[in-house]
Formats: C-alpha cells, structure tokens, sequence
C-alpha cells in the first residue's frame, strides 16, 4: 500500500472526525451570525448600506475570516491532542509514516475550514447581489487571500501542536500569537509608518483591503472620512500573500520535522 | 527455530535516567513471552521501542528480522498492539475506528467488513458496533484495544497490561481470547499479574532497573523457586513474607 493511499485514508477518516464534532457547527453559525449582525446592525445603526459595494463587501469578510479563526479550533488538537489524549498509542502502532499522518490531519482540517469560507462568501455573494445587484471582481481575490490565510493559520497551529504537550495550550498559543501578538506588533509598526506585511494579522486584513485599502473602507463607514491622527498606507497585497505562503511553508514542514521527533513516553 | 522479536543491547535514556540497560532477549515464533518486573523496570519502554512510539539510545531490536529504527513501517506492519491504556476517537464507533486502522493496514472491501465483524464478535461488542466510543466504559474501550490489535491478523502480538480496566468476567473472557490466538501467534506480554502471565504464557523474561534477571520457561522457574511469585520476587530483591 502506497503512503499516497494511506495519505487519502488518513484526510478522509480525519474529516470525518471533523464533521462528527460539534465545533465545526460552532463556528459554521458564528460565521452567520457575524455576516447577520453585518446585514442587520448597518442599516439600523447607519441609516442604510453603504453606497459603495466595495465597503459593504469588505464589511462583510468578517464572517469568512472568523470562520479562519477558527481554523484553531480544528488544528490545536490535531497533534498534541494524539499525545495527551494517548489517541496516538492505537494511531502510532500502524505502519504509517507521521509525515503521512500530520499532512492528512492538515488536509482534513483545510477541507473543513475551505467549506466554511465557501459558506461565509457564499452569503457574501448572495448579500451583495440583493443589494446592489452586483458582486465585485475583488471578491474572487478576497476569496484567495482568505485561503491562504486559512491555510497559513492552519500551518501555525500545528505548529503550535506538535511542540505542545496539550491541545488547549496549542490553542491558546496560536490564537494569541495570530489575534494579540501579531495585532500589537502591527498596531504599533503601523502607527510608527514602519512596514507590517510580514505579520499573519496583516495577512488576515488583506482579506478586506483588497476591495480598495483602508482609505476606502474608513471613509465608507465613517460619516466624515475617518479621520485618525496617523496615516494609514495599506500593505501591498502581493507581499502580504508572500509572507501567508512563507507561514503556511514553514509551519507546516516545521510541525511535520517537530511531530517525526516527539515520543510517546 | 525462527525468531520474531530480537532485542540486542538495547540501551534507553531518558534524558540522564537509564530505563533500559543493554537489554538482551529473543522470543522465537509461536512462543507467548511474559514480561514481568516492578514498577519503572522498563516494560512499557521495551515495548513501546518495539512498537516504534519511543526511540532507542543504543542498541537494536528486530521483529521478524526487520529494524525497528531504520524500518519502522514494515516492522509495525509485523505486530498487533495494546500499549498502556489507549484510547480511542470518541466521536467516532468501533466499526468506523476498525474501518480507519483496517484501511491503514491495506485492508479492503468485503475482507476487512468480514473481519471487523469476527473481530468485533470475539470482543463481544456486537451490540455496540455502530455507537460512538465517547459512550463507552474503559472496560468496553480495552475489548476495542483487543480487537484493533487482531484486526489485520498480525503474527505477533504486544501488549502492555492489556486487562487493565476489565471486569473481572472481561478479565477472563480476555485471557481466553488471548490463550486462543496465542497458540498461533507469538504474544509478547507485559503484565502485573503473575496468575495472568502462567495462564497465558510458557516463558516469563523477569527485569528490574532495565535489566534482565531471568529468561526461562514458567516451569523450570517454580521447580526452581517454588512458584512464579517467589522467583518473581526473588529476582526482584523484595523480601519474602
């Protein structure tokens, strides 16, 4: 039997494991609920949608990218959960390498998280449709850049499980790395004017920029052009998705080297 | 007479403590084997090293002629294991978790069907089949643990103290299955239970501080000590009552 079959064994009863869990239900109805809250709250709080499409499209990314968030929940457990729940004691007496093993975790968790970002554009699709009656070309690459995103929080994750001994702390390090690190530090070039497309938050907010940056997105929003004390420049897109693929290449084959190496003492 | 498992000067550190001390034993095929010893004497270590969980520091240790560090796929591929008390994916039923660890083992279709369906009956959880695992007992997670360990019908079998967490009818029924299948596999097992050990073993291999003390058959150890237990406890240096 070829590590290729074993491979597509390994994603499939995986998936399943994802489909049989309630998270995944958790957070397809987050994502609706936060894309509702959008649909809903504006009107109500703005007196009508925006006039312009590309704010509202925008806008509503915020339920596909809260749906990568919680790509965490998918990926915290998927190595360290095999050790401290001694789940790996049955898996790792097979004869199937661990490279095999974590790649089809990996892929079974894109699987699941690439359906809930289907999901999340699909209402996004829909939305613009029945406003305005058009959906932007920028939603194709929005749709792209929220997939490398979700591919490159995947990668972290399991980063983060394969060198933790428990899934919760797997998660909580990734999510403070992706949502509180990595937001201070850019927080903090940005107001400096200092570059920050190398960070993974960046890399989640190109996921909105890419309907016309942050200018456009605050003036659509705020009722006097958003004002700020401090410029804003929008990271270029192309180094963004560049520093997204380098976290996704690297997080991955460092989970795979890490998990090789650990025991099951 | 060929010999499926082979250790040789196996040696294992864990960080500056010694588990395994140039450990040395062959167990020939059909020959169930059992590890005895007391707490920390390295028994789970020796069989995790052979069920490729863990990794050696020196020495080397075969199944069925194949290195278990430079092979490890093949070797697994020798064995059925129960190692310590494992457990299972909750949210998923025996016979999907059977279905996953056959598929891994290359088995298909109606073949591995049929042999789930065996394996499941000789556990007695027919009735459980198809019901999530999150549901079940530790005692009805270790006849899961039995019945991954035969699913692919593997000629050697290891296991760590596989009857921990069993009633005592599941204690039994248990040592029956194991007897049966161990007159046509060679079973390398560890276990606290001396009573256990004689029922289902001819050979006992006594160790402490990763050490080999005895090698014998469970025979020639009572005529010499008297019974299992006191060359057990002999051996191990715990004074006798």
């Amino acid at each position: 039997m070829s590590e290729f079959e074993k491979l597509r064994v390994v994603t499939r009863y995986e998936f399943l494991k994802h489909i049989r869990r309630r998270r995944l239900y958790v957070i397809l109805g987050l994502t609706l609920v936060a894309e509702l809250a959008v649909l809903i709250g504006l009107p109500a709080l703005m007196d009508g949608y925006p006039d312009n499409v590309m704010v509202m499209a925008a806008l509503l990314t915020i339920g596909p990218s809260l749906a990568t968030i919680g790509a965490v929940f998918f990926a915290g457990d998927a190595i360290a959960g095999e050790f401290e729940g001694k789940t790996g004691y049955i898996l790792f007496t097979n004869p199937v390498r661990r490279i095999t093993l974590v790649t089809g975790k990996y892929l079974a968790s894109c699987v699941a998280v690439i359906l809930l970002i289907i999901f999340g554009y699909a209402i996004v699709c829909i939305s613009l449709l029945a406003i305005y009656g058009n959906v932007p070309l920028e939603t194709a690459k929005s749709f792209g850049l929220c997939l490398l995103f979700a591919g490159s929080v995947l990668s972290v994750t399991f980063f983060f499980s394969s060198v933790s001994k428990g899934a919760m702390g797997a998660t909580v390090m990734a999510l403070l790395f992706i949502m509180v690190i990595s937001g201070i530090i850019e927080s903090v070039l940005l107001m400096a004017g200092k570059p920050y497309w190398f960070l993974l938050s960046t890399g989640g907010d190109s996921v909105a920029a890419v309907y016309g940056g942050y200018e456009l997105f605050l003036e659509g929003i705020m009722p006097h052009g958003g004002m700020l004390p401090f410029e804003i420049e929008t990271p270029d897109i192309g180094l963004t998705a560049l520093s997204m693929a380098v976290y996704l290449v690297v997080g991955f084959l460092l989970s795979i080297w890490i998990s090789g190496r650990r025991q099951l003492a | 007479m060929r010999e499926l498992i082979v250790i040789e000067n196996l040696s294992k550190y864990y960080n500056k403590f010694l588990a395994l001390d140039n450990l040395c034993l062959r167990v020939a095929e059909n020959e169930n084997v059992g590890l005895l010893g007391p707490n920390g004497a390295g028994k789970s270590t020796t069989l995790k090293i052979l069920c490729g969980l863990i990794r050696l520091s020196s020495g080397a240790a075969y199944i069925d002629g194949i290195n278990i560090a430079k092979k490890p796929e093949q070797a697994l591929s020798r064995i059925g294991a129960i190692v310590e008390t494992p457990e299972f994916y909750p949210f998923l039923t025996p016979e999907e978790t059977l279905s996953y660890l056959g598929r891994l083992r290359g088995m298909r279709g109606d073949g591995l069907r049929h042999r789930m369906k065996e394996v499941i009956q000789l556990v007695k959880l027919e009735e459980w089949g198809t019901v999530k695992i999150e549901k079940f007992s530790r005692g009805m997670k270790q006849r899961l643990a039995v019945a991954q360990a035969l699913l692919h019908d593997p000629p050697i079998l290891i296991l760590d103290e596989p009857a921990l967490g069993l009633d005592p009818r599941g204690v039994v029924e248990f040592r029956q299955i194991i007897e049966e299948v161990g007159k046509e596999k060679t079973v390398f097992f560890a276990s606290h239970q001396l009573g256990e050990v004689a029922q289902i073993c001819n050979q006992v291999a006594i160790i402490d501080h990763g050490k080999l003390l005895a090698y014998d058959n469970i025979a020639q150890l009572e005529e010499k000590y008297q019974s299992l237990e006191h060359a057990y406890l002999a051996l191990t240096g715990e004074p006798l009552e």
